[in-house]
């Protein structure tokens, strides 16, 4: 019973999930553009953690609404979700409850629900020489490989590896905004 | 025995990293400290032994989840990969990508060209771009030798030439030994623990561009980060990934960074949606 009106529960969250469009945020100060080019009109200046609805991606850029305006905004000066510190609000929480319907069990055990390589099974793990038997059939020779590249219309191209950025925030850090909680 | 058995423990001590691995009651710092040998922890590996060292990894992760048994599937994702990796510095290489049977979210790569991404993160994929970025990410840890120095220098105390010496003969005539248990357990321990987070963000960016070199949309990648956002981390099924990445939002912060614009002019080639929804695993 209890499992019953968990799922009906995750449902009806699903549902009205499904019809909320997309959100998004800025990141960083960025142009809203007419089209989706650098040079493109700019019809607002968006600030930081301005919240904006996605409607699709083009190479770099994004479209979106933002207060009634729609254009196009750099891919990488958003970040999609509900904007959260952590990105598990709403949304993420929902994965969570998805998962409880798909396996039918208790919120308290959604870990039953997917199964490989988790931490645990990672741990168990032992060396499977009959997959590795396996996938060494199904590697592909370079001949076949250009083939397939071909047949989808894919160009090879000369481009170099970008340079690690002057200083970046980023580096050095070893914390997992994550892992402490676990 | 004695002494052989405390290299081959030391083998697993992690010092460098700043925390020791526990196995039973021996604490494994100790006895590296003895058995110091920078010049091993330097050493430039062949590539026999890499790919040797890669296969007992890759062996070790099917052991956590074995192939989709689907030959269609696999095979395209070895078509992908492989012609990405003809892209690279390492183009003769013989490259084994493989889709593991598992619903939690996460792609790996081991030495020597070993490559795999779960079926789980394939079904949160929408285009062969995509499938391409994620690819080309592993594909880089294995150009950089990522994994195969983060074993190197933990090992730094003298036992990683007979873990590598091992590891080939292993393959050879399927030798056991103790060495190689080590070998596994070891690959457990960085695969939980996860690479150094430069590392992830240098697999970022030289990801996107062996994407472009490909001829795909390299802004596919970021938009499997993006799509990142929407999981939660402590599902089981996406606790691993985040464990051992920085956040998506970083990530992607490091790519703008490093990009700029110089790839905008790659973003109108090809994501080939149509070709990947044909092999895409759908239902459970």
């Amino acid at each position: 019973m209890k499992r019953t009106r968990i799922l009906a529960a995750a449902l009806a969250l699903a549902a009205s999930f499904a019809a909320w469009a997309e959100t998004g945020q800025t990141v960083k100060a960025t142009d809203l553009k007419k089209t989706p080019f650098a040079d493109g009109e700019t019809l607002a200046s968006l600030p930081e953690n301005t919240t904006v609805e996605v409607l699709k991606r083009q190479g770099p850029w994004m479209q979106v609404k933002s207060d009634g305006k729609e254009g196009w905004v750099r891919m990488l000066s958003l970040r999609l979700g509900n904007g959260s510190a952590k990105g598990s609000g709403t949304a993420a929480g929902l994965g969570g409850l998805l998962n409880i319907a798909r396996t039918g069990s208790s919120g308290t055990t959604v870990a039953t629900g997917v199964r490989g390589l988790t931490k645990e099974e990672l741990a168990n793990a032992q060396p499977n020489p009959e997959e590795m038997t396996k996938l060494k059939q199904y590697t592909v020779s370079t001949k076949e490989a250009r083939t397939f590249a071909a047949a989808g219309g894919l160009k090879a191209q000369q481009v170099e590896y970008l340079a690690k950025p002057a200083s970046t925030a980023n580096s050095g850090n070893q914390t997992s905004t994550w892992g402490d909680s676990q | 025995m004695n002494k052989r058995l405390a290299i081959l423990l030391a083998a697993l001590a992690v010092p460098a990293s700043g925390y020791a691995l526990d196995l039973g009651n021996i604490n494994l710092n100790r006895i590296g400290s003895v058995l110091k040998n920078v010049q091993e922890a330097n050493r430039e590996v062949p590539e026999k032994e890499e790919v040797a060292i890669g296969e007992q990894m890759a062996s070790t992760l099917l052991g956590g989840a074995p192939l989709v048994n689907n030959a269609k599937l696999e095979k395209y994702v070895n078509d992908v990969g492989r012609w990405l990796a003809l892209q690279t510095e390492r183009p003769e290489l013989v490259w084994h990508f493989g889709v593991l049977d598992s619903e939690a979210v996460n792609a790996f790569a081991a030495p020597g060209g070993y490559i795999f991404v779960t079926k789980g993160l394939l079904k949160r994929l929408n285009s062969e771009a995509e499938l391409a970025g994620v690819l080309s990410h592993e594909i880089a840890h294995v150009l950089q030798k990522h994994h195969l120095k983060a074993i190197q220098k933990n090992a730094s105390y003298g036992a990683f030439a007979e873990v590598a010496t091992m590891a080939v003969e292993a393959n050879s005539d399927g030798a056991k030994s103790q060495i190689l248990a080590n070998l596994v357990q070891g690959t457990k321990e960085l695969y939980a623990r996860g690479l150094d987070k430069d590392d992830e963000y240098e697999a970022d960016r030289m990801g996107i561009v062996i994407a472009a070199r490909g001829g795909y949309d390299p802004f596919a990648l970021p938009e499997v980060i993006h799509d990142l956002e929407k999981l939660n981390p402590k599902d089981p099924g996406a606790a691993l990934l985040f464990e051992t990445h920085p956040v998506p939002v970083d990530r992607l912060k490091a790519i703008d960074q490093a990009a700029g614009d110089k790839l905008d002019a790659y973003g109108s080639q090809p994501t080939l949606a149509a070709r990947f929804l044909k092999h895409k695993p759908n239902g459970k």
